[in-house]
């Protein structure tokens, strides 16, 4: 029974490629349509002068850059309350996150219990955690100057004095996100060998040595991904600040992600959102470049 | 074979009119997405369906809040809906935009429509040199809503009999709800309108006593609140709030609807609300000033998109929903700008939750009441005023340098 054997058409390696694009195409259409395509987009728009209601779009070259670079005042006011945040927000929720973990790394009766709790906010919804905590800082009635007036303190009226509203964001935006990073932590804290902590103690060294010299320097990794993403987040803050206080008091909480929303979605002015947009991709890149740099030469 | 002919011209057939009955679909925006409203304005729309065999109407909620901003995004994406619920501070820019139809030779050549019946004050936002760009059909005036309970226990006459008395003005006002405040500790004598009056609604809480002082927040491109009208009312309203401790302070929440406040101020729609609160109510007018009676009204408005499919027979829909007989069945909810609803008995009768000598007080004020200032550039200038309102809702705020600051933020916008 002899039969005819055709000739595959293809060979195995342009079969097995086809397929593999084949596979990765429903991936691939997505983030080429839902991802590149915006991010070219904005570009463009960052370009024009486009007022959505009248949908009247004209190219204005660089205006848009220059205009918020160097005409308007509001904007470095804006970049300023957003460095401001992420200056309180970035080193507070580190230090905590890691107090936290290097409390809760090592297992001891109740600590999923305990790493729970402070994991908890991060799954809680955003607005709602910024309504609960409206309603605590309220000036006379809010639960949070109840408290203080236990203690004889007369608090102020948190939400309302420009700079009190933003060491109250700051506060509990770190109190709503800290749970993150303190379980990034306790993975790298989990994962440095006990051996070296052992061999140190053989040494002599005391527990801040130790953590000084071993601990610390093999979370360093960590460290930078944290420090990393956490800055990009504060920088990004929209929800708290828009429940919160929506930029108030006297734009004392006004931030770049919510006057990028302003101007886009309130003034209907595309344009000058997504060149503001880029500003701000810029300066979160420039920042994120800053510390990968400072981190390599520290590592040096 | 002759019957898959048939089956396939059949079906295609039927593909053409379904694609025809498509065209004919229009979709009316609105943002309430109440069960009682949703189900009058279907019950309208069926009146409308029935003259015109073949067309279907779909009202598509939008939330409040996102309101304008979706269907905003809806007309620049091409898809703006045929007839849209429009808000009054958005309403000229969207006019100015070049988006909206001009529905006046469709309302005047429908019979028996009698566009005159409108109340000129109520249609002044809504017409331009001959045009007009929509009919409002929710014109709601402004009212203050008092706990009796409170009134009582403090022993106090109640705003409607204040009223009667002519004695309901504003230095009475700052009276009563000074006394009511210190007769229920922990509670306050007046709320701003929905507790925004800090915030989203700062131009609501100024504009009632500012307009009985005789001032204006801004006319004819000036700011207004900087002139020695408006100055009073605010140095008024600023010694309640932190002097009387009366108003609800920044920063607090005592909502009267909770009953933690004895007056605030709001529409009619809110009556909605009182049932479930607890307690005997009222409404009355707004408090009269140094300039008489000062009625503010809040207004909706039907509108036609100059891009919809189907702009001509969308004009007839706003046509059918705003003739006489649709607006006196409107009236249970939103309040008419018909002048012959207004005066009828059916109109003082419509709301079971207010008596009628109260709805007679919300018709006068429909006739008698200007809107909120309106201006194409509406979210600049509040972006712009907020800050400067928040300068001056402070204790130790100079209220004339304050709003001076608040002029000089919106001058170059208006």
């Amino acid at each position: 029974m002899a039969r005819s054997v055709s000739a595959p058409r293809l060979t195995l390696k342009t079969r097995e490629m086809l397929e593999a694009w084949l596979f990765v195409s429903p991936t691939f259409i997505g983030f080429l349509i839902f991802f590149l395509g915006p991010l070219v987009a904005i570009f463009y728009y960052s370009t024009t002068e486009w007022n959505l209601l009248s949908q009247q779009a004209t190219f204005v070259g660089l205006h848009n850059f220059q205009n918020a670079l160097l005409e308007n005042p509001d904007f470095w006011h804006v970049v300023r309350n957003s460095v401001i945040f992420a200056l309180g927000l970035v080193p507070l929720n580190m230090a905590l996150a890691l107090s936290l973990a290097l409390a809760l790394s090592r297992p001891f009766f109740g600590v999923v219990f305990f790493r729970t709790i402070f994991f908890a906010p991060v799954i809680t919804s955003a607005i709602a955690w910024a309504i609960v905590w409206k309603f605590m800082l309220q000036g006379e009635g809010g639960a949070v100057n109840q408290m203080l007036a236990w203690v004889g303190i007369d608090g102020p009226n948190w939400l309302r004095e420009p700079n009190w509203a933003m060491a109250a964001v700051i506060v509990t935006r770190v109190i709503k996100m800290v749970g993150l990073n303190m379980i990034l932590y306790i993975a790298a804290l989990q994962s440095i060998p006990r051996d070296y902590e052992e061999a140190a103690k053989l040494e002599g060294a005391s527990r801040l040595q130790i953590f000084r010299m071993i601990t610390w320097p093999l979370l360093a990794p960590t460290t930078l991904v944290i420090m990393v993403l956490t800055t990009i987040g504060s920088f990004k803050v929209f929800d708290h600040i828009y429940q919160m206080t929506g930029g108030g008091p006297e734009n004392g909480t006004l931030v770049l992600a919510f006057y990028i929303y302003q101007q886009g979605f309130k003034f209907f002015n595309v344009g000058y959102a997504a060149a503001l947009a880029l500003i701000m991709f810029a300066i979160v890149m420039a920042l994120t470049l800053v510390q990968v740099m400072l981190r390599r030469r520290e590592m040096e | 074979m002759k019957t898959a002919m048939k089956l396939a011209v059949s079906t295609l057939a039927l593909c053409a009119m379904s694609t025809l009955a498509l065209a004919q679909e229009l979709r009316v925006t609105v943002w309430t997405g109440s069960e009682a409203h949703l189900k009058m304005l279907n019950g309208i729309a069926a009146g409308f369906i029935a003259k015109h065999p073949g067309v279907t109407v779909k009202f598509e909620t939008v939330p409040v809040a996102d309101y304008t901003q979706k269907l905003t995004f809806q007309v620049a994406g091409g898809n703006a809906p045929d007839v849209a619920w429009m808000m009054e501070d958005a309403a000229p820019a969207f006019e100015n935009a070049g988006l909206l139809m001009d529905i006046g030779p469709t309302l005047k050549a429908t019979e028996g429509y009698n566009f005159d019946d409108f109340s000129q004050p109520a249609m002044a936002l809504w017409q331009k040199d001959g045009t007009v760009y929509g009919v409002p059909f929710s014109t709601s005036p402004f009212l203050i809503y008092y706990n009796k309970d409170m009134f009582d226990k403090a022993g106090l006459e109640d705003p409607n009999q204040l009223a009667a008395k002519g004695e309901w003005n504003m230095q009475k006002f700052q009276e009563v709800a000074k006394k009511i405040t210190e007769a229920n500790p922990g509670k306050w004598g007046f709320e701003f309108k929905d507790g925004e009056g800090y915030a989203s609604r700062m131009t609501h809480a100024l504009l009632p006593p500012v307009r009985a002082y005789g001032g204006e927040l801004w006319a004819n491109g000036q700011c207004g609140l900087d002139k020695p009208e408006a100055v009073a009312a605010v140095k008024q309203l600023h010694d309640m709030v932190f002097k009387d401790k009366s108003i609800v302070p920044p920063g607090e929440q005592g909502d009267y609807f909770s009953g933690n406040s004895a007056m605030t101020i709001n529409q009619i729609s809110r009556a909605s609300k009182m049932p479930e609160a607890g307690f005997k109510w009222g409404i009355a007018p707004l408090p009269s000033g140094p300039a008489g009676e000062a009625p503010v009204i809040g207004q909706a408005a039907l509108t036609v998109f100059e891009s919809g499919k189907n702009k001509d027979l969308a004009a007839q829909l706003v046509a059918e929903m705003t003739s006489k007989d649709n607006v006196a069945i409107m009236a249970q909810f939103f309040p008419p700008a018909r002048k012959s609803v207004l005066e009828s008995d059916a109109f003082v009768n419509s709301n079971k939750l207010i008596p009628p000598e109260q709805m007679k007080s919300v018709a006068a004020a429909i006739v008698n009441g200007r809107v909120h200032p309106s201006h194409e550039r509406v979210p600049q200038i509040f972006a712009a005023m907020s800050p400067r309102v928040d300068a001056l809702w402070r204790a130790d705020a100079n209220v004339e340098e304050a709003v001076k600051g608040v002029c000089a933020a919106i001058q170059p916008l208006l």
